[in-house]
């Protein structure tokens, strides 16, 4: 590749290439998701900052863009619209959002994530007792792994859960502890959320 | 011994289709591309929750300005060009607050097993966390995550020159430092 590489150099690019797992962790993927879909779509003005800063220039460059764009900025403030900005992506809206609508910030509720693997199925649907068991309250979004994910806001306390294969089947969570509890023999799981 | 591949292996068409709007190819795209992100971030900022954050503010700046990638575009430089200016902030508010860098961390959860030994990776980190951040980077652009110096060029900002000279100094250093390391373990 290129002549200052030897055997030192060899080792350090081999152990630095060897340090992370080659797979995914599905867990830090459905969080990663969930921020993007969840997360506000930047102001225009934001997007246009970042549209300064996402290229990083030469040094001198830098500083040169920075003071156009100051003075282009107050310039144009309130003058010129801002056309440099992208339209807003568009959300197809055939597509579930993994995302339950963010709860009330003065709440005392806790963003709580669940991970099911099911790679066969065609829909999967986090029912409990925070949604009164309605199958539509709460669909997971299927990663590429086959790996279906939601977050939803849950009040601190004991919550009884289950997972909606396909619209028929339930199943309880591998991950978490069975509810001792559980209804009329159906299979479902407990999550304990802690207060703030 | 698998790790993260270097050559590209995304699909062209899968950025595209996510700037349409596509959740399913933004999802694929995030899966693909995580394990070398993740591997760049580490190395960069060197303990595994700063890298994670700096990770997935990346996607979600990427989710957010899809908009504006070139469709001609490849996808890798450019996820490259946001996560390096996150790292560099992550870095910069680091140095703001007189933190203590700590390198060692790594690997991380789930890593193979490294050839020789964690020693051995434990001295890396310490040769690194030495290194100018833009030779650091430089050098884990070119010779980790084996970018094109052209792709480093668009990623950096920087002059071909100016990057095969942080390239070649970060290799000095790391060169006659571990040597060194190698040495004394005989």
């Amino acid at each position: 590749m290129t002549d200052e590489r030897d055997v030192v150099i060899e080792a350090v690019r081999g152990t630095l290439r060897a340090s992370v797992a080659d797979e995914a962790d599905p867990r830090a993927v459905a969080r990663i998701l969930s921020a993007a879909w969840a997360a506000p779509a930047p102001s225009r003005w934001r997007r246009w900052l970042d549209a300064w800063h996402l290229p990083v220039v030469s040094r001198v460059g830098a500083a040169v863009v920075a003071v156009i764009a100051l003075a282009a900025g107050f310039v144009a403030r309130g003058v010129l619209p801002n056309r440099a900005v992208a339209e807003p992506m568009a959300v197809t809206g055939e597509f579930p959002v993994p995302v339950v609508p963010a709860s009330d910030p003065r709440s005392s509720a806790v963003s709580t994530q669940f991970v099911f693997e099911a790679p066969a199925a065609q829909s999967v649907a986090l029912v409990g007792d925070f949604n009164a068991w309605v199958p539509t309250a709460a669909p997971l979004v299927r990663l590429p792994s086959g790996v279906w994910t939601v977050t939803v806001p849950l009040m601190p306390g004991r919550h009884v859960y289950a997972f909606l294969v396909d619209g028929a089947r339930l199943e309880a969570d591998p991950r978490a502890s069975a509810a001792a509890d559980a209804d009329y023999g159906r299979p479902s799981s407990v999550v304990m959320v802690p207060g703030r | 011994m698998s790790s993260p591949p270097t050559s590209s292996p995304i699909d062209p068409s899968l950025p595209l289709r996510a700037k349409g709007g596509d959740r399913q190819a933004f999802a694929q795209l995030v899966e693909l591309c995580y394990p070398r992100s993740l591997r760049f971030a580490l190395h960069m900022v060197g303990n595994r929750e700063d890298a994670e954050e700096a990770v997935q503010d990346t996607f979600v700046r990427v989710y957010h300005h899809l908009g504006r990638f070139r469709d001609d575009g490849r996808f890798e430089p450019w996820l490259f060009r946001i996560l390096a200016n996150r790292c560099r902030t992550v870095l910069d508010k680091r140095r703001r607050h007189a933190e203590v860098i700590q390198y060692g961390d790594v690997p991380d959860r789930g890593a193979p097993t490294v050839v020789d030994g964690p020693d051995w990776m434990e001295e890396i980190h310490k040769v690194l966390a030495t290194l100018p951040v833009e030779q650091r980077e430089a050098f884990l652009l070119r010779h980790v995550e084996e970018l094109a110096y052209e792709e480093i060029s668009a990623v950096t900002g920087v002059r071909l020159s100016a990057l095969r000279m942080r390239v070649k100094r970060a290799c000095d250093v790391l060169r006659m430092r571990l040597a060194e390391v190698r040495r004394d373990d005989r």
